[in-house]
């Protein structure tokens, strides 16, 4: 058990870990797919940002610069190119347009344009939003292909503050790759993406870096030290495709643009890009190992427990099988089992419950000296139920059977019936067959109640059913009435008793070992002989029925009981008046008889002073009218027993203390010696007050003189 | 039961045949009682005796104390049934048995 519950441990802690092992996995496949998606999102937005604030510094130093030349200027008004060249190298601008509001232009850095409308080109078009009074400014990106074909050139426009009219400055992307390093450089130095991320910007033209990330600053100077290739990028650098590329040393997803002659590169490292792969990994793992644990730790507890519940549930299973092993150990020692019960008859009998504890039971016991009691009886359940009845039932049966006074079983069974049905909350009832047997005759008188019929065997071998019937079962009816059945047993004669676990056997195709099958077993020359006895009768039948049954499982009680009935006894029986007539006539009768079977003098003494000592006494003392006295020799008269009754007062001569033998004569009291002698010389005695009778019942021992 | 009766001086000896019982004791009593007066050694001849029961044990005790008394008893030819009784009532203790 023990090594048991450390597998199963086992096996769940495998269990566990196999799933922290496969979560773990799954997390980082997903959250490595799901980095991809960040890293680009992240990329799109960096480019968006470097974007605007590129485009927004230079709006913003536009601004600053049209401003100061509106305030300047003061209203739109003509000016001549000479003033505009001076304010162009003034402000560091490379264009200067005052325009009237309905575009045309009043006067320019670029003499060519003066006069022109801004509404002749679709991109200087845009700038007549202006001239609506909505706006006050308006900036476009670098171009080219504006009326200087080879310049790339931004315009901001700003409208006067009375609405009438607008200048517009221009710049040079050149000029402004030469001011990119004072006016952006800063820009890039302390802007991070998330947290390892980084900008790189770098001169195209001499490959100088103006930024770089603070912790690589003294590592490189140039792009190239970085281990940037921009040859191999140069369709990627739109700021909108990512690429892979070794930098310091780490592969880093990549965007890159071109702007005012600078190339700016957005780099995520892999600590950056996999960032969050390893916060969800990591704190999985943590969450994941936690759970599992206190998931294992209550498993196993929950597994002790049933482990606890297992063993608990076992142990009571075999205390339960070890109290009906006490059980059956009871209601078996409740059967009787001597089974030599005199010279006259003899049994044996076999009982096996098909569970421990059954409903079945056989009983055998004298109700006086010539009569014997037998009976078979099946109650209607197993087990416990069925065992408490059968106790009980046995004992009912037993106790009126013993206080009948006329051997009649039917009488006797009607009691029986009504004590069953007087308290029988469970409805249970018992089928039985009880027969009386009269030792002296052979005369069997029986009740059938509701059993299955016996089996008679003579001694020839020869076997009839006892089918008659006598009533319903024991404990169905309160006022049934059972007839009494009889029949006349010949020397050698016996009587088969038994329970439908004999006949209703099942073999494993499912047949009934049946009643022809039980009386061919009986009526067998082969298998029992002619001569056989109670017990080779039953173990007959138990073979029988074993040899059929095979291995199917037994499903009902089975319970033999024979009896066969030996011989008449040689038995005389005299009665006499309670007389002093009877002291003489009583020995003399007693004396012949002796004789006859030739019982050695010193024993016909002493059954004779015997017989004087009881005589005396119940003549002298008891009151009784009668005296019977009966001799019973033995079947080959080697023992003798002698009973005599009277009717008179109970007395028991065995409860009489015995004398002191020691004393000298002076002192001897008369009286009890004649129980002392009884006791000292007889094998053995019996006193029994039965029906108003006092019964002394002496036996013994005759070795016949040769 | 017979009795044989035979007086030599004050020697008397009883000879007894048959069973000394609850019918026959009653007569050896009586035939003691009238025999006793004057003899100092009484003797039983017992081997004609089948055997005794507790009446007889009953007379040969009083027959004991009364010769205890006036002379001496003893019990001859004593079978085997009736020593066995003797033995069993502890008289063989105080009778004297040749």
């Amino acid at each position: 058990m023990k090594s048991f519950h450390f597998n199963r441990r086992r096996t769940i802690v495998a269990i566990a870990i196999l799933v922290y092992v496969s979560a773990l996995a799954f997390t980082w496949l997903l959250s490595t797919k799901r980095a991809w998606h960040q890293t680009e999102s992240m990329l799109d937005y960096a480019m968006l940002d470097l974007n605007d604030t590129l485009n927004g510094s230079l709006d913003t130093m536009l601004l600053h610069i049209a401003v100061s030349i509106l305030e300047d200027l003061g209203s739109a008004k003509p000016i001549s190119n000479e003033d505009a060249l001076r304010i162009l190298a003034e402000r560091r601008i490379d264009e200067l347009n005052v325009l009237d509001r309905t575009g045309r232009n009043l006067g320019s850095s670029d003499s060519r344009l003066i006069g022109t409308s801004m509404a002749d080109t679709p991109k200087s078009a845009e700038f007549l939003v202006l001239t609506k009074g909505e706006v006050r400014a308006y900036s476009q990106p670098f171009r080219t292909g504006g009326h200087n074909p080879d310049v790339c050139r931004k315009y901001l426009g700003l409208a006067f503050p009375d609405g009438d009219g607008f200048i517009q400055v221009g710049i040079d992307e050149s000029h402004v790759t030469t001011m990119f390093p004072s006016i952006m450089g800063f820009i890039f130095d302390e802007w991070l993406l998330g947290e390892k991320g980084f900008f790189l910007c770098a001169n195209i033209d001499d490959g100088r870096l103006i930024s770089n990330p603070a912790r690589h600053r003294d590592e490189a100077h140039f792009l190239e030290e970085t281990g940037y290739d921009p040859n191999g990028f140069n369709v990627c650098e739109d700021g909108k495709r990512t690429f892979n590329q070794r930098l310091f040393g780490e592969t880093c997803n990549c965007r890159a643009i071109i702007f005012a002659g600078h190339r700016i590169i957005a780099a995520l490292p892999p600590a950056e890009y996999f960032r969050t792969r390893t916060v969800y990994t990591t704190g999985l793992a943590v969450l994941l190992a936690i759970i599992l644990s206190l998931f294992v730790v209550l498993l196993c507890r929950i597994n002790a427990d049933s482990m606890r519940i297992q063993a608990f549930y076992a142990s009571e299973v075999e205390k339960h099988a070890a109290e009906l092993e006490l059980g059956r150990t009871i209601q078996m020692a409740a059967l009787p089992t001597a089974f030599t019960m005199n010279e006259y008859c003899r049994l044996a009998a076999f009982i096996e419950p098909a569970q421990e504890v059954g409903g079945d039971f056989y009983d055998f016991f004298s109700l006086d000296e010539t009569h014997l009691a037998f009976l078979v009886a099946d109650v209607s359940g197993k087990g416990i139920t069925g065992a408490l009845y059968m106790m009980n039932a046995k004992t009912i049966i037993k106790n009126v059977l013993m206080a009948t006074t006329t051997y009649d079983p039917a009488e006797a069974l009607s009691q029986v019936n009504a004590e069953l049905c007087r308290n029988n909350p469970a409805e249970m009832f018992v089928t039985a067959w009880v027969g009386v047997l009269d030792i002296d005759t052979g005369y069997v008188s029986f009740v059938n109640a509701g059993h299955n019929p016996p089996i008679l065997r003579h001694s020839t071998g020869e076997t009839e059913w006892l089918k008659a019937r006598s009533g319903c079962p024991l404990g169905c009816f309160e006022n049934a009435t059972y007839k009494v059945r009889d029949m006349l047993l010949k020397p050698g004669d016996m009587i088969f008793l038994y329970t439908d676990g004999v006949t209703e056997a099942m073999n494993v195709s499912g047949e009934l070992f049946g009643d022809e099958r039980l009386i061919a077993t009986l009526g067998d020359g082969k298998q029992l002989a002619e001569n056989a006895g109670p017990s080779e009768v039953c173990a007959a039948v138990r073979s029988s029925v074993e040899r059929f049954v095979e291995k199917a499982p037994q499903a009902d009680d089975l319970t033999l009981l024979t009896v066969q009935y030996l011989c008449i006894p040689e038995r005389y029986v005299r009665t006499f008046p309670a007389q002093d007539v009877a002291l003489v006539e009583a020995p003399s009768f007693v004396e012949e008889k002796l004789r006859a079977v030739l019982c050695p003098n010193k024993t016909r003494g002493q059954i004779l002073i015997a017989l004087d000592e009881v005589l005396s006494n119940v003549v002298r003392c008891s009151g009784a009218s009668g005296i019977t006295v009966s001799l019973t020799f033995s079947h080959a008269r080697q023992s003798l027993t002698m009973a005599i009754s009277d009717d008179g007062k109970p007395f028991n001569p065995l409860h009489v203390p015995p004398p002191d033998t020691t004393l000298p004569p002076e002192k001897r009291p008369i009286g009890g010696l004649g129980i002392l002698l009884l006791q000292k010389t007889m094998d053995k005695l019996a006193y029994r007050y039965v029906h108003g009778c006092n019964i002394l019942t002496l036996c013994k021992t005759i070795v016949a003189n040769s | 039961m017979n009795i044989n009766k035979t007086t030599n001086g004050s020697t008397l000896t009883l000879s007894l045949e048959g069973r000394l019982d609850t019918t026959t004791s009653p007569e050896l009593e009586t035939l003691l009682d009238a025999s006793l007066d004057g003899i100092t050694e009484l003797v039983f001849d017992f081997s004609g005796l089948d055997y005794l029961s507790s009446a007889g044990l009953r007379v040969l005790l009083s027959a004991q104390k009364r010769m205890n008394k006036q002379g001496s008893m003893k019990l001859l030819h004593v079978n085997e049934t009736v020593k066995e009784v003797f033995e069993i009532t502890g008289f063989s203790d105080f009778l004297t048995i040749e």
